[in-house]
């Protein structure tokens, strides 16, 4: 690895272990392998938002141009965001692709993505489907991302009704995320989510 | 409340604790790229200071798009300004080191008066930079023989002249489509 990505990422290690954010609990990093190649970060949900509460788990990967080139970093931890994959964690985030600035640091792109689950911007984004209920139905993405929150990130607000339906088609014989992801897709309407997962 | 809070915290004031320069102010000349204290500094206009050799790999991974990676605003070589401490510990020039550092820009103080037209740079300066506007006229002022303090034109009814006036000819021919080019593209 180049000296200076490895050198860069020590002291911002530090820098974010002495943070205000990190004593406020807001923000946190730590290692995942000795040469500083890959970190594991993790973002508290920002208040007033469905992901209050949640703690949301990242993996970020430190390329060797760091930090001429933005940390690759997506969420390990399954959350309902119209840019974020709710399949796969991709995060779509103009900072982590051509508007990256070598000046910025891990404590800026956490604060970033803290910033992110507060703004979603759906006219931009990762997961179409999640993005299209931001849009026509903000009550059911809302409901939706709190229920994810609580499952995934163990979030402290749980929605009974939701919880129930999930159940009803685990009882249906289908498997636990197969039934979430089909019921948050079809606006929790059971019949069209079991006929979802049928297709 | 504020400024109570943050006063206590703050070592960068002067009578910080103790003689050794404390944390915070050697932060102060930190390039903003590699967070090391600056090697080769330059700083940009919009006054971020950076070494030269992390600013230079900067702008060459952004080669389209040139920004200050603190705040964005337009930035290229040309427009960083090295800074010369007095003490340099490293006696070799840091403008033969690879990538060179760009020169100082050294602006004439106004007011001077010693070539009060030395703007003008000349006639020669003006010709090359009007060049494309002029050229054409040019032609046209050598074949209408404008210009005086040149040779006699050549006697009538000589080869000479017939062969004057088909070159003639020929650059006017020149002139005119070059005219009609430059009035299409």
């Amino acid at each position: 690895m180049a000296n200076i990505a490895e050198q860069r990422i020590r002291r911002e290690f530090k820098e974010v272990v002495k943070s205000d954010e990190v004593a406020a609990c807001n923000i946190k990093v730590e290692l995942v392998n000795d040469t500083y190649t890959h970190l594991r970060g993790e973002i508290m949900g920002p208040p007033d938002t469905p992901y209050e509460g949640g703690r949301f788990q990242l993996e970020i990967k430190i390329p060797e141009t760091y930090p001429f080139n933005p940390p690759l970093v997506k969420f390990l931890t399954k959350i309902w965001h119209p840019n974020i994959s709710s399949v796969t964690g991709a995060i779509c985030l103009d900072i982590l692709k051509d508007q990256w600035a070598a000046a910025m640091t891990l404590r800026t792109v956490l604060l970033s993505l803290q910033a992110l689950l507060a703004a979603a911007e759906p006219d931009d984004p990762q997961d179409a489907v999640v993005a299209q209920q931001y849009k026509e139905h903000p009550e059911i993405f809302r409901r939706t991302a709190l229920h994810w929150t609580s499952v995934f990130a163990k979030g402290p607000k749980k929605d009974k009704e939701l919880e129930d339906k999930v159940a009803s088609l685990i009882n249906m014989g289908f498997e636990e995320h197969q039934a979430r992801v089909a019921l948050s897709t079809n606006q929790w309407d059971l019949t069209r989510a079991a006929e979802y997962c049928l297709s | 409340m504020s400024a109570e809070t943050t006063s206590p915290n703050n070592n960068s004031q002067p009578n910080g604790d103790g003689g050794t320069p404390s944390e915070d102010s050697a932060g102060t000349y930190e390039c903003n790229i590699c967070l090391e204290t600056a090697n080769d500094p330059v700083v940009s206009m919009c006054g971020h200071l950076f070494c030269w050799p992390c600013l230079h790999q900067w702008l060459e991974t952004r080669r389209q798009r040139q920004t200050c990676p603190v705040c964005k605003a337009g930035i290229s070589k040309d427009k960083v300004i090295p800074i010369y401490g007095r003490g340099n510990p490293n006696p070799q020039d840091p403008r033969e080191k690879l990538p060179p550092r760009p020169p100082g820009q050294r602006t004439e103080p106004e007011g001077s008066g010693a070539f009060p037209n030395f703007g003008f740079g000349g006639d020669g300066g003006f010709q090359f930079s009007f060049g494309i506007g002029a050229f054409p006229f040019g032609i046209f002022a050598s074949t209408f023989n404008f210009n005086d303090g040149r040779p006699a034109p050549p006697a009538h009814g000589s080869p000479q002249e017939a062969e004057e006036q088909f070159l003639s000819k020929v650059f006017l021919w020149v002139a005119i489509i070059f005219i009609f080019w430059l009035l299409i593209a």
